[in-house]
């Protein structure tokens, strides 16, 4: 690889074809919800925890101003903090948020207190969160260009929500409305920023690798919600035996390797029977055990790791 | 712990036999393995199975050499599931039929794991030195249709790393649940190969590429890759430790810490034909030469991965430096890592040696 840098037109090609690729567009629980597959309850839960991710935007972006010593950038940044955040209560991005939520059937202060959000959809924001802090002001700006490819997913998004899901209000798409103009605006004075402030192939590299890690991130987002409607079960392959080394505990068996579930485990194992989906499973043993704190956290991320290790398998 | 001392036994490898109709140049049976008799009968599989379960053990792979060349292979099987053992089979695929493996599923069989050489019959055949390839695939189609679990498992060396896509792609076709795509262990067979098997770091680099791709595209099959000792720098955590959590029983019924401890010299194993599994793995001194840290060396003793990595590989240390209580030289921190930098700097060769009988 030559160290020279890219012109600023390869380098932008390079840019716009990290999102050709791994920009959330592509993800299955998009793809599903723009042809209209959706149920309710999976886009109520779309609604509640991409809230979360609403949420982080002006945090992040708080955090971008602080690097930046040119109050020309800041004046251009501090816009999205209006946008978001709008100029008074009731206005702007989050505000728009919370009216989708209620036009889903969702309960406004139920959502914006974030109760409920899931646990992969909590470190993923809270990754991207971090991305910016810990980065240089290049970076952190970099990291934000995915909405060079955001315009369009809004588009697609307004168009699949009044012919598919004809039950949410109009007046409830209101920021995709607003994003479709915001974005493009944001995409414009980033890229800008980017291809002007990365000087050696270095820096370049180091914005590329930035918007896939943002890819990353909010592909990771998807996975999580898509998780929370899937329905477990234990694999056909698993043998379950008492574990005779630890009371109430098993050993799940596979071909590859054996798994050792303790007595709160079990007990989770035993609500996965591939009708419930894990939301579900989640509630019935938050509504067991009601003076548990984080069940419900704890639950999601166990199923994920009992599907990750092959012991549950979901539909 | 199941008793003072040693650690529970967890998993029981058994190996039935060294005899195979394949001829792999990569085999990580021992090279003397014409020599070994097959000494165990079902009866007496049958009672080491249960003395296995008696120390801890849940699951036993059922390997080789090649399982199905046993025409008790159904009967050992109905002994591993009868020990409330999970029996798993690893096959080259034939002389297995499909009522063959049928009757394995009715005996108990839970799960098998089919090697297969290459993406295409040419490839594999050519390094299975035997036509193979098309009765893989029946047999992989077999464990499919009586709800057996399926792995496949390819071994990768300089000749097929390029068609890790290709591989991953015949899985998909077979709906396999899980694929090794497993880089050669240059122990054995594959020690003797080594410059005809032993990739380049662009090879892996492009293969690590295909498989993250391959991995982003679906969950499923699960996908088994780790780059190689030789270019990571890090040695493989071997058997999880010596004598840590698995026990390999050898077609003569030596009972070892992993399939290759036979040949290091000065070490006693024990038999089940002579003394029960019980003192074979917490007495013998070749079990004990190795488990945990106290026969550690610098800088293993007191560096802060050996509770992940045990030191690498006992075997890899001792064929490379002489001395198996060596870091394995696979580690960057080893002092004799210039067996294995000596290594990749040698000239590919095009001379393979397939698996023979006349070894020496």
């Amino acid at each position: 690889m030559s160290d020279a840098p890219l012109s600023p037109a390869a380098f932008e090609a390079r840019l716009r074809a990290v999102g050709t690729e791994r920009y959330h567009d592509k993800h299955p629980f998009n793809l599903r919800m723009h042809e209209g597959e959706l149920s309710r309850a999976e886009l109520q839960t779309w609604v509640r925890n991409r809230y979360y991710y609403q949420t982080r935007i002006p945090v992040k972006d708080s955090a971008i101003l602080t690097k930046s010593g040119d109050p020309a950038f800041r004046r251009e940044w501090v816009q999205r903090l209006h946008d978001h955040d709008g100029r008074a209560p009731g206005e702007g991005g989050l505000e728009l948020w919370l009216r989708l939520a209620e036009t889903v059937g969702l309960a406004r202060d139920d959502v914006a207190s974030l109760a409920g959000v899931l646990p992969g959809v909590r470190r993923a924001c809270d990754a991207y969160v971090e991305l910016v802090e810990g980065a240089d002001l290049l970076v952190a700006v970099a990291a934000s260009l995915t909405e060079l490819f955001a315009g369009d997913i809004m588009k697609t998004r307004l168009a699949a929500f009044e012919k598919h899901y004809p039950w949410v209000d109009a007046e409830g798409l209101a920021y995709f409305r607003s994003r479709t103009t915001q974005a493009p605006r944001d995409a414009r004075f980033g890229l800008a920023f980017v291809v002007e402030n990365a000087k050696t192939r270095a820096d370049q590299e180091r914005c590329v690798a930035a918007v896939e890690k943002k890819c990353e991130i909010l592909w990771s987002l998807l996975d999580a919600v898509e998780a929370a409607h899937r329905r477990p079960r234990l694999s056909p392959h698993v043998v379950l035996r008492d574990d005779d080394e630890r009371p109430g505990g098993k050993v799940a068996v596979l071909s590859e390797r054996a798994v050792r579930v303790n007595e709160a485990g079990c007990e989770i194992l035993a609500a996965c029977d591939g009708a419930r989906t894990a939301e579900e499973i989640a509630s019935l043993l938050r509504a067991r055990h009601p003076d548990t704190p984080h069940v419900a956290d704890d639950v999601h991320d166990f199923l994920g790791e009992m599907e990750r290790l092959g012991v549950l398998v979901a539909a | 712990m199941s008793a003072a001392g040693a650690p529970r036994l967890w998993n029981l490898v058994a190996e039935l036999t060294y005899r195979c109709p394949l001829r792999c140049p990569y085999c990580s049976n021992p090279t003397q393995w014409s020599a070994i008799r097959d000494a165990l009968d079902a009866d007496a599989w049958g009672r080491v199975f249960r003395e296995a379960a008696a120390l801890g053990a849940v699951h036993v792979g059922l390997t080789g050499g090649e399982p199905s060349v046993r025409g008790d292979l159904a009967e050992i099987v109905r002994a591993a599931a009868d020990a409330q053992l999970y029996p798993h089979l690893v096959t080259a695929g034939l002389p297995l039929t499909e009522s063959g493996l049928a009757a394995l599923r009715d005996a108990g069989l839970r799960s098998v794991q089919l090697s297969i050489q290459d993406a295409d019959a040419e490839a594999s055949d050519a390094i299975a030195g035997t036509p193979s390839f098309e009765r893989k695939l029946a047999i992989a189609r077999a464990a499919r249709a009586l709800g057996l679990a399926l792995t496949l498992n390819f071994v990768l060396h300089r000749r097929n790393l390029g068609r890790v896509g290709e591989m991953v792609a015949l899985a998909r076709t077979l709906d396999a649940d899980r694929v090794e795509l497993a880089n050669a262990q240059y122990d054995g067979w594959a020690l003797r190969n080594r410059d005809a098997l032993l990739p380049s770091r662009e090879q892996l680099e492009a293969a690590s590429a295909v498989v993250a791709a391959e991995r982003a595209k679906a969950s499923r099959p699960e996908l088994v890759w780790v780059l190689p000792d030789y270019f990571s720098g890090r040695p493989k955590p071997c058997m999880g430790g010596w004598g840590a959590r698995l026990a390999v029983v050898a077609p003569d019924g030596l009972v070892l810490p992993c399939h290759a401890a036979r040949d290091l010299p000065g070490l006693a194993f024990w038999n089940v034909r002579e003394r029960s599994l019980r003192e074979c793995w917490h007495e013998a001194p070749g079990m004990n030469a190795y488990r945990g840290e106290s026969w550690m060396r610098e800088p293993c003793r007191s560096c802060e991965r050996r509770a992940q990595d045990f030191g690498g590989c006992r075997c890899q240390a001792f064929r490379l430096t002489g001395d198996a209580a060596n870091t394995d030289p696979a580690c960057a921190l080893a002092p004799r890592r210039d067996a294995i930098a000596a290594a990749r700097q040698r000239p590919a060769s095009d001379a393979l040696r397939y698996r023979d009988a006349r070894s020496s």
